[in-house]
């Protein structure tokens, strides 16, 4: 085989200092959809640790469960077999009220920005400040982080009246507000134009670095793997592979055809 | 010292407020289903009305009557000498029988002759208090023999109602020497007032001596509990004693809870009340369908499902309130139009307690609806959202 890259094992190449705890810690996973004759497993014995301040792109083949990873780790499904520490708490055997607890602390981007229509920019940043309990403090915080975001001419405008880059960068302003330690986003560059895409990857980088955030991201973007400090590729619910954006490049490079290329 | 947090973001409002077509379209369901629930039971208030407010002519404050009647076009006749037996109790001032038949009466013109219900009285005694009928100057014209007088209530079937104007009751020739507005309750299509000497012509061999209903006057200051009760004790079973208010009660309630009468209103009052809760059901899913992404969304970023459930809560409340204001005037309208297109013989008048009814069913249609809908919202699936 060809392939240079390291089979996944539980110990990244970038590892920070080990003194840092890492803010996701997966041993052993393994998720099923349905009961019974339909049981069916997506997901099969991951290990993985992800450390603040990394940008992670988690991508593979549709199917290949990278998106119930994400919810899973997102504590919007339970876990049943395995760990998954999420910012030092075991989510697996929790019950789905205090999954809702967990979830506060951890930012959502969404492919579709899933915003609502009735309220301004400011007001749908607003709707995850008042989880905080700042009924105060919410306008200005919600006017702060849109600035962040170069929206601050465009607060008191409804989606409706947004370009599609600006709702996506209204959809991380909401994300970002309330200073979350764990960033989780779905494809969040598939409904943006290239530039619209970039400023998008930009603005997450820069916020990764300043606040020292994980953000993990899924995404088919080619266009923006370059941001990432580690690529995993999943396969058939398997980690196939850990790497840094330059190995994993090489590995996909034209010249080095592989039937991995294919799975993409 | 805490300062007073400012208010949430009403979402439910602006999710109503953000389609305008959809929420005036909401709003006009919801008002309509308030007008056919004002409606269907303004017309059976004003039906129960007009089946009782003879009474309020009747001029006594305590009325005896047999447990047998039904109302006041089906009675049963019982013994004058309990009125004797109730002129002896304290407090009691003066007591009048009143006597009540039917009669076949022939329209002068067209020949046909049609049930007529009958008053007959002593017209020595104040038994009604219409300005025809209250002094005994006024009475004197029916102590003639073959008299009487006629309802201007009474059908047009009945023909003319000029003075003098002479037909037949009963075979029996009858002169009519006045007229007076009281009507005879819902069975009854037109009425006729006689002495009780004219009475004993027509409806020979019937005695003076059984009586259908009997009205008792009483002293200036006499508590009409303590009388009744005197009266209740002192009386034997075949006649019961009601206050005013209290037989007004019983009739209304033989129309409304053993005739069809109720039913059919109350029907009608149950349809508007569905409608309406289909109305609401339909707005407020469609509302959720379309914003369930939105619903996932806020329950992934840590919303629980309660909060879910207040806001289609709230929305249903809101659109309550909103149908409720315009359905309630466009009834006020519709009532004073029903009133005077039946030149006041239909009395729709709106009341507090079916403003207050009418209100606690509106909310209750909205919050039902509200809690079919709301199960879609409170159980969208928050990992949805990533698919």
């Amino acid at each position: 085989m060809s392939s240079a890259l390291p089979i996944a094992s539980g110990s990244p190449p970038d590892v920070p200092t080990t003194s840092t705890e890492a803010s996701i810690q997966v041993r052993n996973l393994s998720y099923f959809f349905g009961r019974g004759d339909l049981r069916k497993q997506v997901l099969f014995d991951i290990s993985l640790d992800l450390y603040p301040g990394q940008i992670v792109i988690m991508t593979g083949p549709s199917g290949s469960g990278k998106t119930t990873l994400l919810t899973l780790i997102g504590a919007l499904r339970s876990a049943t077999e395995g760990s998954l520490r999420v910012l030092g708490q075991e989510l697996v055997g929790l019950g789905s009220r205090q999954l809702v607890e967990i979830r506060r602390n951890i930012g959502f981007i969404f492919q579709a920005h899933n915003l609502f229509e009735s309220l301004t920019a400011a007001q749908n940043v607003e709707m995850a400040v008042e989880l905080t309990g700042n009924f105060r403090g919410k306008r200005q915080q919600a006017v702060d982080i849109l600035s962040q975001v170069g929206l601050a001419e465009r607060a008191d405008y409804k989606p409706a009246a947004l370009s599609g880059g600006q709702k996506q960068r209204v959809a991380i302003a909401r994300a970002l507000v309330n200073q979350p330690q764990l960033i989780l986003a779905d494809e969040p560059t598939a409904a943006l134009d290239k530039q619209s895409g970039r400023d998008v990857v930009t603005l997450m980088q820069q916020l990764a670095q300043e606040k020292g955030c994980t953000i993990l991201m899924v995404t088919h973007d080619n266009r923006i793997l370059d941001v990432a400090d580690r690529i995993i590729n999943l396969v058939d619910g398997r980690l196939e592979s850990d790497a840094s954006p330059q190995q994993y490049a090489d590995a996909h490079a034209p010249k080095s055809l592989d039937q991995k290329m294919f799975m993409m | 010292m805490k300062f007073p947090t400012l208010p949430r973001i009403p979402l439910a409002w602006y999710n109503l407020r953000h389609d305008r077509p959809r929420l005036l379209v909401a709003v006009a369901g919801v008002t309509f289903a308030v007008l056919l629930m004002f409606m269907n039971l303004g017309f059976l208030g004003a039906l129960v009305s007009t089946t009782t407010n003879f009474y309020d002519q009747f001029n006594g404050d305590i009325f005896l009557i047999s447990p047998q009647s039904l109302e006041i076009s089906t009675t049963k006749a019982f013994p004058r000498e309990r009125l004797y037996q109730a002129s002896g109790i304290e407090g009691v001032r003066q007591v009048m029988p009143l006597y009540t038949e039917y009669t076949l009466w022939k329209n002068p013109e067209t020949k046909i002759s049609r049930a007529m219900f009958v008053y007959a009285f002593n017209p020595s005694d104040p038994v009604f208090l219409m300005p025809e009928l209250d002094t005994v100057k006024k009475r004197r014209a029916l102590q003639q023999p073959n008299t009487a007088f006629i309802d201007r209530r009474s059908r047009p079937e009945f023909g003319p109602q000029t003075l003098g104007l002479e037909t037949e009751a009963d075979r029996r020739h009858v002169t009519v020497v006045g007229q007076y507005d009281l009507g005879g309750g819902f069975a009854a299509d037109g009425t006729l007032i006689m002495s009780d000497q004219n009475f004993l012509r027509y409806f020979s061999p019937r005695p003076l001596t059984e009586v259908n209903l009997g009205l008792v006057l009483l002293d200036p200051g006499a508590d009409a509990q303590r009388v009744k009760a005197a009266l209740e004790d002192q009386l034997p079973a075949d006649v019961e004693v009601y206050t005013k208010p209290e037989i007004i009660l019983k009739e209304s309630k033989y129309w409304i809870q053993t005739t069809s009468i109720g039913f059919i209103f109350g029907l009608g009052v149950l349809v508007s009340f569905v409608v309406g809760t289909v109305i609401v059901y339909q707005i407020l899913y469609t509302d959720i369908r379309d914003h369930l992404r939105e619903y996932a969304t806020l329950k992934a970023i840590g919303y629980s499902g309660g909060y879910l459930f207040k806001t289609v809560i709230q929305e249903a409340i809101l659109l309550a309130l909103m149908g409720y204001v315009p359905g309630l005037a466009l009834a006020l309208g519709l009532y004073e139009l029903a009133y005077n297109a039946t030149a006041g013989t239909l009395p729709m008048r709106m009341t507090l307690f079916r403003v207050g009814f009418v209100f606690a069913l509106t909310v209750l249609m909205c919050a039902l609806s509200g809690l079919i809908s709301v199960r879609k919202a409170v159980t969208a699936d928050p990992a949805e959202v990533f698919a």
